[in-house]
């Protein structure tokens, strides 16, 4: 009797005639991110199996990879005959402390002598005659007993441990997330990698108004990105002298507005040129200046890639205990300066014009800035293992 | 030379040397500066601290880095009793603590706690009924080793802290698990506050650790320019030596303790063979200590005899050597078994063809110390 791993797809099963691309996708991204825990993988289109014994370890890893709906350890058999299985069973119930239980039995082999029902009833019984003063409880059972028989095998297990569900990263294509080191970007990525999308991720940095903190911060949440994709490449821009001239150039109430449309343009020319097919940020209805129905049509209005904004009728508090959870608020709420934050004008404009902006933003060279900044790129891949402290630590 | 003497201290491990060394000469710049030199540092810390935290299953805030666990059991019977102080006066610890423990405890009786020392029964093992009995509603703090130093006696953790829970939830319980780090598992989840250094699992002295699960409320015993439990600024080196430490320390801990166990028993079977030694052992004591009485060899004259074949053992602990041992006269009321204890301590690191050494010499010395006699 071996213990293993089985891993269910969830939503991928909704799939048809790709669903062994979701599969294969899925596989890969597993395989790559065990590269360092001995295992061996087996998979058809309703199950996956890995063979380890470092099942703490792969489990950690499982939990953590998107287009898995649920994970069992499970002990297999092999061969399914029924007898062979209960005397298994009782042998694992020794073990376990329980007073109610429940047999859930599924055969994916419905050619199986007797049927899932029959299977439960009789196991059950078995239960009850050999283990004294437990009962059965179909709706909240101390023990969920479960098992599985499929073709030449089957399955035993107890513990359900659910995962996070979603499509396999890659699979959806590519996006380029604005990845500031606020609280919210951070989690659009999350969810856009959730979705199956690959993210790359693009910065402005604005030294020396922003320091080499509050770049580390932001490479810092990409690492965390990382633990759901591998690794994260994110692209740095110099905004230094684009701020600065929007600063000294433009009515400030325009300044976040003009700012918002440039970083939009470069995002746009960077994701062409990396094959990203959409835009995704942290955006979230109401929450800033920039962010009203009015500002976000103005800055919008600047590109043609379509901008995915996951977050944007989500409460404040929502994407904090989301941001919680995929362990990014620590990070979010260091206290460093970002160029969002330096040169933050008194009263930002809520409704600005689009003729406006124009006009004010065509006082600025700013198609030659765009391209300079395009020139100097700083790319730094982010990835999930290589900690560059690793001789240290 | 052959070393084993691991419970008092280690070796440093030369790639945790290579750490400090290297940290000490290119991440001098302090943790807290605004430059990058500050930031490369900080930097450094965050992620030698984000790496204990991982090992531990702790989250940040219940992490205080100290000089050593001798300060960490400061801070968590100090620190209750200030800040429990109103809630009542007494502290329960048992009867096989460390040295440090019994200091500070006297150091409270001055200040007007009351010590309830809790008995054990005859493998060591805290006495639950006798636990129960102790505790009142006066209590504040119990204090229990994961792993005592001279017999390595292992407590259960969780069914001491569930029986308090039962008899008195508002207690906080603290256990100095210095002897079992790296030796045994270690759940922090068992307990409330827990001590750690790490000049007993192969790291520098002078840095060990304090974890105060979150909710759990102590005062500070030192104040600075921060309102940290612990200011000061941090010792990057240190703190980045120990989080290495624990990272090897704590893996593969299983494999470690087969081979330990082994070693202990090839010296166990020799040993046992001279008829007037006494094993000084339970059921529930670790692999990594094999403690023996000689009975009528003084301990002091056969340490000295065996360094002159580079032969390190304890008599003791290290930090009552000379002393009658606490422990063996607990369990077994015997005084001259007291105060004849060798301790043997080993480590993964001790090879068989170490032990054959020792116990060939050991022959030759135990044989003309006793002819003496």
């Amino acid at each position: 009797m071996k213990k293993i791993i089985i891993i269910k797809y969830g939503e991928l099963n909704t799939k048809k005639d790709n669903i062994s691309f979701f599969i294969n996708t899925l596989k890969d991204n597993i395989k790559k991110a065990l590269i360092n825990i001995n295992h061996e993988i087996i998979f058809d289109k309703g199950r996956m199996f890995i063979y380890t014994e470092n099942y703490d370890e792969v489990i950690e890893v499982l939990t953590n990879t998107f287009g898995i709906h649920e994970i069992n350890i499970a002990y297999e058999l092999d061969n399914n005959n029924l007898e062979l299985i209960s005397a298994k069973l009782m042998e694992l119930l020794k073990d376990k402390e329980f007073n109610t239980f429940k047999v859930n039995a599924k055969r994916s082999d419905k050619n199986y002598h007797i049927n899932s029902m029959d299977i439960n009833k009789e196991l059950g019984s078995l239960i009850l005659n050999k283990f004294k003063n437990k009962k059965v409880d179909v709706h909240n059972p101390e023990l969920n007993i479960n098992i599985e028989i499929r073709f030449n095998k089957s399955y035993l297990y107890f513990e359900k441990i659910k995962g996070i569900g979603g499509y396999p990263v890659g699979t959806l294509g590519k996006g380029l997330l604005m990845l500031s080191g606020g609280i919210d970007s951070p989690v659009a990525g999350y969810y856009a990698l959730k979705r199956g999308i690959r993210i790359e991720a693009i910065y402005f940095e604005s030294p020396p108004h922003t320091s080499l903190n509050a770049k580390n911060k932001v490479l810092s949440l990409a690492r965390e990105l990382s633990e759901y994709c591998g690794y994260v490449k994110v692209h740095i821009i110099n905004f230094t002298k684009i701020q600065e001239t929007i600063y000294k150039n433009c009515p400030h109430e325009y300044m976040i507005t003009i700012m918002r449309r440039i970083m939009y343009r470069i995002s746009e020319r960077l994701s062409y040129k990396i094959n990203a097919k959409v835009l995704i940020n942290g955006e979230s209805v109401g929450q800033v200046a920039s962010q009203t129905l009015t500002s976000m049509k103005v800055i919008n209005e600047v590109v043609k890639i379509p901008v995915l904004r996951p977050l944007a009728c989500f409460d404040k508090i929502e994407i904090i205990n989301v941001a919680k959870n995929i362990k990014t608020y620590d990070i979010s709420i260091l206290p460093y300066e970002d160029c969002c934050t330096v040169f933050v004008p008194d009263h930002p404009v809520i409704n600005p014009a689009s003729s406006l902006a124009e006009e004010y933003e065509n006082l600025i060279p700013y198609e030659e800035l765009i391209n300079e900044a395009l020139k100097n790129i700083e790319v730094i891949k982010i990835l999930k293992e290589n900690n560059k402290f690793d001789n240290i630590l | 030379m052959v070393y084993l003497d691991y419970s008092a201290t280690t070796p440093v491990l030369p790639e945790i040397l290579d750490s400090y060394n290297k940290v000490t000469k290119d991440y001098f710049g302090n943790a807290n500066s605004l430059h990058s030199l500050g930031t490369k540092s900080k930097e450094l810390l965050n992620e030698a601290l984000k790496q204990i935290c991982g090992i531990f299953k702790i989250n940040n805030k219940e992490l205080i880095i100290t000089s050593g666990a001798t300060e960490s059991n400061n801070m968590a019977l100090i620190g209750t009793a200030l800040s429990c102080g109103k809630k009542g006066s007494r502290i329960i610890v048992s009867k096989l603590e460390h040295e440090s423990i019994y200091g500070i405890c006297k150091y409270l009786e001055k200040n007007d706690f009351i010590i309830d020392y809790v008995n054990n029964d005859s493998n060591g093992v805290v006495d639950f009924e006798d636990l129960k009995k102790l505790i009142t509603k006066d209590t504040i703090l119990v204090s229990i080793c994961a792993v005592n130093s001279e017999l390595g006696i292992r407590q259960p953790l969780k069914t001491i802290k569930q029986i308090i829970n039962k008899e008195n939830p508002n207690i906080i319980f603290h256990s100095d698990m210095t002897q079992a780090i790296g030796k045994v598992p270690v759940i922090l989840n068992d307990v409330d506050l827990a001590s750690f250094s790490a000049h007993k699992i192969y790291g520098p002295k002078g840095i060990g650790i304090l974890y105060k699960k979150n909710g759990v409320n102590i005062k500070p015993i030192m104040y600075g320019s921060s309102e940290d439990l612990r200011p000061g600024t941090p010792p990057l080196p240190l703190i980045v030596a120990i989080s290495k430490a624990l990272r090897i320390a704590t893996s593969d801990l299983s494999k470690k303790e087969t081979k330990v166990a082994k070693l202990n028993e090839k010296l166990n079977l020799s040993l046992k063979k001279y008829p007037k030694i006494l094993i000084n052992k339970t059921k529930y004591s670790i692999p990594h200590i094999l403690n023996i009485s000689l009975m009528d060899i003084k301990p002091e004259t056969f340490i000295h005899a065996l360094e002159k074949h580079q032969i390190y053992v304890g008599s003791n602990t290290a930090c009552s050597s000379g002393k009658i041992s606490a422990a063996v006269l607990n369990i077994y009321k015997d005084k001259t078994r007291a105060l004849t204890t060798l301790r043997i301590s080993l480590s993964h690191l001790t090879s068989n063809e170490e032990i054959n050494i020792f116990l060939n010499v050991f022959a030759d010395i135990y044989d003309k110390l006793n002819n003496l006699n």
